[in-house]
């Protein structure tokens, strides 16, 4: 569950990025964030992952109030968590599988486990063939299903997506949303930060559009292939 | 932390290590270089005390007294002195002694000797052992004090060089100690720096996915302690080739061994395992902490 209370950003440049947002998504739900470009979308993803702290208000994630999170924690409350990015970040000495892997040794799991738990999220995604490749070798939207298998891996409450769909082909975009829509299914929350409206309209859910700062629509509306 | 975790992180280091080769090659060159400088200030200094020690066994300062003291009072002497602080010994040395060694000693004016008959010009004394060859100076110089003393020598010339020598060493040894170890951490924080370079995507994803930071450095830590190890042993070795063939041509010269004391270098078999033990633990502790100093600077969640 993500919840901001009352929540302001104000930088030391002086520039308000967040201004007394109250937000609240509950376990399980699918949302859009959208907004152009410095709206505070950044803002509120750094929130939420503990890269910034609010200037005011309550930012509550998974449980853990950000705001009294100890920097020792930090490890902690970040495994509770996915990440998926724009630009994938995949490492790119690394196959595929070690990428995924990677993350389990990152937080200690046996090795019985990571043999048997990471081949099963890439076939989640589809890559069974690819388990050997290396970043390089993949298209952009294979990158970011062993992006989303990543995120997966360590078995997430919740999947924050900034912008999946961002360096990607259109057409494969769908494929991507599709999977993350399956991945929620599950009842695993998912947070898709985009600018793409048209993907939106197309799945619609709940979209909250943040503009200069403030949350100016947050919906549910119908998508396109649901009517 | 399980084993397979600590496999894993050291596996880590060593890619670094073989990721960074130049680097971690030119830091392995200035740590042994260091290594190498300090180890030669210290075992040269070590040397110089284990001649030094030789000699002050064998140094004494000698004591004479007053002619036509009574026997009351030379005991009494012999008492004050052997009170004074910093004397381990006092030995009495009678005139008759003295005049039988001093006859013994120079054959050729037997007859000189002879035609003195009962005559002994020489005056009754002690040997007065120090135990710290530093403080013999001052210790004469209190004897000098009391009463009924005719003459007070210590011949210490050498050993006053050697002491002057000893504090140079010591003074370049502390220079160059700080110098090198200042050098070695800048080539390790930039070889870590270069090995944090070229992993900082693992590293930010490492952090996103809730690796502790402990996590995060460990790798790095390896990193910078095997090459601290391996320039202690390289180190070690030139060390010993170096001493050994030095050793080798000091002996030779025996004569000269033995009227300056150098009888009394020590053999590098004697001081093997403190050598290499302490070429290996500081390589290992220099390298270990400039990495660590380093990614606790650049590495935080």
């Amino acid at each position: 569950m993500v919840e901001l209370k009352n929540v302001s950003v104000t930088y030391s440049s002086g520039v308000d990025a967040l201004n007394n947002v109250s937000l609240k998504i509950n376990d399980g739900d699918f949302a859009f964030v959208v907004g152009s470009s410095g709206a505070g979308k950044s803002t509120m993803i750094k929130l939420l992952l503990k890269e910034i702290d609010a200037t005011s208000g309550v930012v509550t994630v998974n449980g853990y109030n950000l705001n009294k999170l100890k920097k020792r924690k930090i490890p902690e409350f970040r495994r509770t968590l996915g990440f998926v990015f724009q630009d994938f970040r995949l490492i790119p000495s690394m196959t595929v599988y070690e990428n995924i892997a990677f993350v389990l040794r990152v937080i200690d799991a046996p090795k019985k486990y990571i043999r048997k738990r990471v081949p099963y999220v890439i076939s989640l995604v589809g890559l069974q063939a690819k388990s050997n490749s290396y970043p390089d070798e993949l298209s952009g939207g294979e990158k970011q299903r062993v992006a989303i298998a990543r995120a997966l891996v360590n078995d997430p409450k919740l999947i924050i997506a900034d912008e999946p769909t961002g360096n990607i082909d259109p057409e494969l975009s769908y494929e991507i949303v599709e999977l993350l829509k399956g991945i929620n299914d599950c009842g695993t929350t998912i947070l898709m930060v985009t600018h793409e409206h048209d993907l939106v309209r197309h799945f619609g859910g709940r979209i909250i559009n943040i503009t200069s700062g403030e949350i100016v629509f947050d919906e549910v509306i119908g998508g396109v292939n649901e009517a | 932390m399980k084993l397979s975790g600590v496999k894993y992180l050291t596996d880590q280091g060593i890619e670094n290590i073989w990721k960074n080769k130049m680097m971690a090659f030119a830091t392995f060159c200035v740590l042994l270089i260091s290594l190498m400088l300090v180890g030669a200030s210290v075992l040269f200094y070590i040397n110089i005390d284990s001649i030094i020690g030789g000699i002050s066994d064998k140094n004494e300062i000698a004591v004479f007294v007053n002619e036509n003291t009574s026997d009351e009072r030379i005991v009494a002497i012999e008492q004050e002195l052997s009170a004074i602080k910093g004397v381990s010994s006092v030995t009495f040395d009678s005139k008759e002694e003295a005049f039988k060694r001093m006859m013994e000693s120079m054959p050729d004016y037997q007859k000189i000797f002879e035609s003195l008959g009962e005559d002994n010009p020489l005056p009754d004394g002690f040997r007065v052992k120090v135990n710290d060859i530093e403080r013999a100076v001052d210790i004469s110089a209190e004897i000098r004090l009391m009463p009924d003393i005719y003459y007070v020598g210590v011949s210490q010339e050498f050993v006053s060089i050697l002491m002057e020598l000893r504090h140079i060493v010591t003074l370049i040894a502390v220079v160059i100690i700080v110098v090198l170890t200042t050098v070695s951490m800048i080539m390790i924080s930039n070889t870590t720096k270069a090995s944090i370079f070229s992993r900082r995507e693992e590293i930010q994803i490492m952090k996103y996915v809730g690796a502790t930071n402990a996590f995060i450095r460990t790798p790095f830590f390896v990193e910078g302690m095997i090459t601290g190890f391996l320039s202690g042993t390289g180190a070690f070795m030139i060390t010993w080739l170096t001493y050994d063939s030095l050793y080798g041509i000091l002996t030779e010269k025996v004569g000269v061994m033995n009227v300056i004391g150098l009888g009394n270098i020590l053999p590098f078999d004697t001081i093997r395992f403190y050598v290499l033990g302490a070429y290996l633990l500081t390589g290992a502790f220099v390298g270990a902490l400039g990495s660590v100093l380093f990614t606790r600077k650049h590495i935080n969640v």
